[in-house]
């Protein structure tokens, strides 16, 4: 891809986030189930190393097929903007034609994803991008998300996490496809990885998630991630687990898009005169909702028949 | 729909204070600031550019090369089709390059002493007359 395809491209992603409608109402016809692309999510706690480790996966992937990268970082609560850093990381590849890669900010959607994420898979989808990256930061229970969208989440933790592996057991443990213990130059490494096998033992599906110790500065043991990665992806395809994979993201879309809608037409719909009706409890607001909604459910379900 | 800026450091200097200060005082003005760090090369500086969609690019030099470093930064955004994202500079900048930095299409130069909202002023307005 050249400049002029990656800036129409970037645009048209701006204009996805801008909630713009036709370009929402466009992309979103576009096909998400193409089987030979593997979206990968990334996730841990900040300072783990992913986007350090991202550049690997990125340099090692490009080799195989078209790259994009979407790094997902919070916005401020305060102001609404954001700092996006991931691509201090990735500068070197910054003029690969086959490596496209996007800071998104999360502008306020709780579970460390844009809102947009899967309608901008389906567009870099059918850009022709075999790879398609996410890297989202994951601290706790709250934001796992990224395991919806993903075909493969990997789980980024770093050595001597020590007590803290159990709180983190509680909410990104479950969501592993694959662990790394990255920094395993630092001491503790082979401890982290015993306990996440352990973990992995546990887990009750088909498929084991291998633990892999990368030293993601260095490149060391990023080609053995790149080989779970796509086991992982075979083990999906040969299973027949792709397909559910892609439901799950698109069905995720459409929970994001709907209930951000109604969130941001409620806030507009309920102003003074609304509040100050409500706060005197003399209307049954929960059943006018719920009449709302089941229209709303009704048109949905004629869109499947 | 917050305004999109990429910060970026060409230049072989090390210090990055200054261009942290400026991103986060962006940031706090409710705007997506896209951090690239030290020693960025302009072709490098173009190019995440236009992947990043922004409206504008910040530049900051210690290192006394602006002048050739910020035009170049301006022609190959030319080169690429891309001469609607705007650049201003910032750092160690004698007053005498000013008029030809801006001659070279760079809209605003800030030299230490300028205030904070100064820079956020400017680039929001020079984002707005692009619209
Ligand atoms: N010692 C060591 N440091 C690393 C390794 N991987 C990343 N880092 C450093 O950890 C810091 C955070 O890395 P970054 O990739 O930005 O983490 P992220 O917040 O998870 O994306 C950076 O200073 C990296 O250089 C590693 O394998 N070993
Ligand atoms: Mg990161």
């Amino acid at each position: 891809m050249n400049s002029t395809d990656f800036r129409n491209l970037a645009r048209t992603i701006s204009r996805l986030e801008d909630n713009h409608r036709e370009t929402v109402s466009r992309i979103i016809q576009l096909p998400l189930d193409r089987p030979q692309c593997h979206i990968i999510g990334i996730t841990g706690p900040p300072g783990a190393g992913k986007s350090t480790l991202c550049n690997q996966l990125l340099s090692q992937l490009s080799e195989k097929g078209k790259v994009a990268i979407l790094m997902v970082d919070p916005a401020s609560p305060f102001s609404g903007g954001a700092i996006l850093g991931d691509r201090i990381r990735l500068n070197h590849l910054a003029q690969h034609p086959g490596i496209y890669a996007r800071s998104l900010s999360n502008r306020g959607n709780p579970g460390g994803v844009s809102r947009w994420v899967v309608t901008i898979l389906r567009l870099l989808m059918d850009k022709g991008f075999d790879y398609l990256v996410v890297e989202t930061v994951g601290a706790g229970q709250s934001e796992v998300k990224i395991a919806s969208i993903a075909d493969t989440t990997v789980v980024v933790a770093v050595p001597q996490l020590g007590d803290d592996i159990q709180t983190a057991k509680a909410g990104m443990m479950e969501i592993a496809d694959i662990f790394v213990v990255n920094k395993a130059d630092l001491p503790g490494s082979e401890k982290t990885a015993n306990m996440l096998r352990e973990v992995a033992m546990d887990s009750s599906g088909q498929w084991k998630p291998p633990v892999c110790q990368t030293v993601a500065t260095s490149g060391e043991g990023c080609q053995q991630l790149v080989e779970e990665i796509s086991s992982h992806h075979t083990y999906l395809v040969d299973n027949n687990l792709l397909e559910q994979k892609r439901r799950n993201a698109a069905r995720f879309e459409l929970v994001e898009m709907s209930s951000w809608l109604l969130h941001r037409q409620l806030e507009e719909l309920l102003g003074e005169r609304q509040g100050q009706l409500l706060v005197s409890g003399q209307v049954d607001l929960y059943s006018r909702l719920e009449k709302a909604y089941e229209a709303f459910i009704n048109s949905l379900s004629e869109v499947s028949d | 729909m917050p305004i999109r800026v990429l910060i970026a450091k060409p230049g072989l200097d090390g210090h990055d204070r200054g261009a942290k200060v400026v991103a986060r005082t962006l940031r706090d003005a409710g705007m997506e600031v896209i951090y690239t760090g030290l020693r960025q090369s302009p072709a490098q500086i173009v190019e995440a550019a236009i992947q990043e969609d922004v409206d504008i690019i910040g530049l900051s030099c210690l290192s006394g090369a602006h002048n050739s470093l910020f035009p170049k930064v301006v022609s190959l955004l030319k080169e690429k089709g891309a001469e609607d994202i705007k650049v201003f500079g910032g750092g160690v900048i004698p007053d005498s390059d000013i008029p030809k930095l801006k001659e070279a299409g760079i809209v605003h130069v800030f030299t230490p002493g300028s205030s904070l909202e100064k820079i956020v002023a400017a680039v929001r307005d020079c984002v707005q007359d692009n619209e």
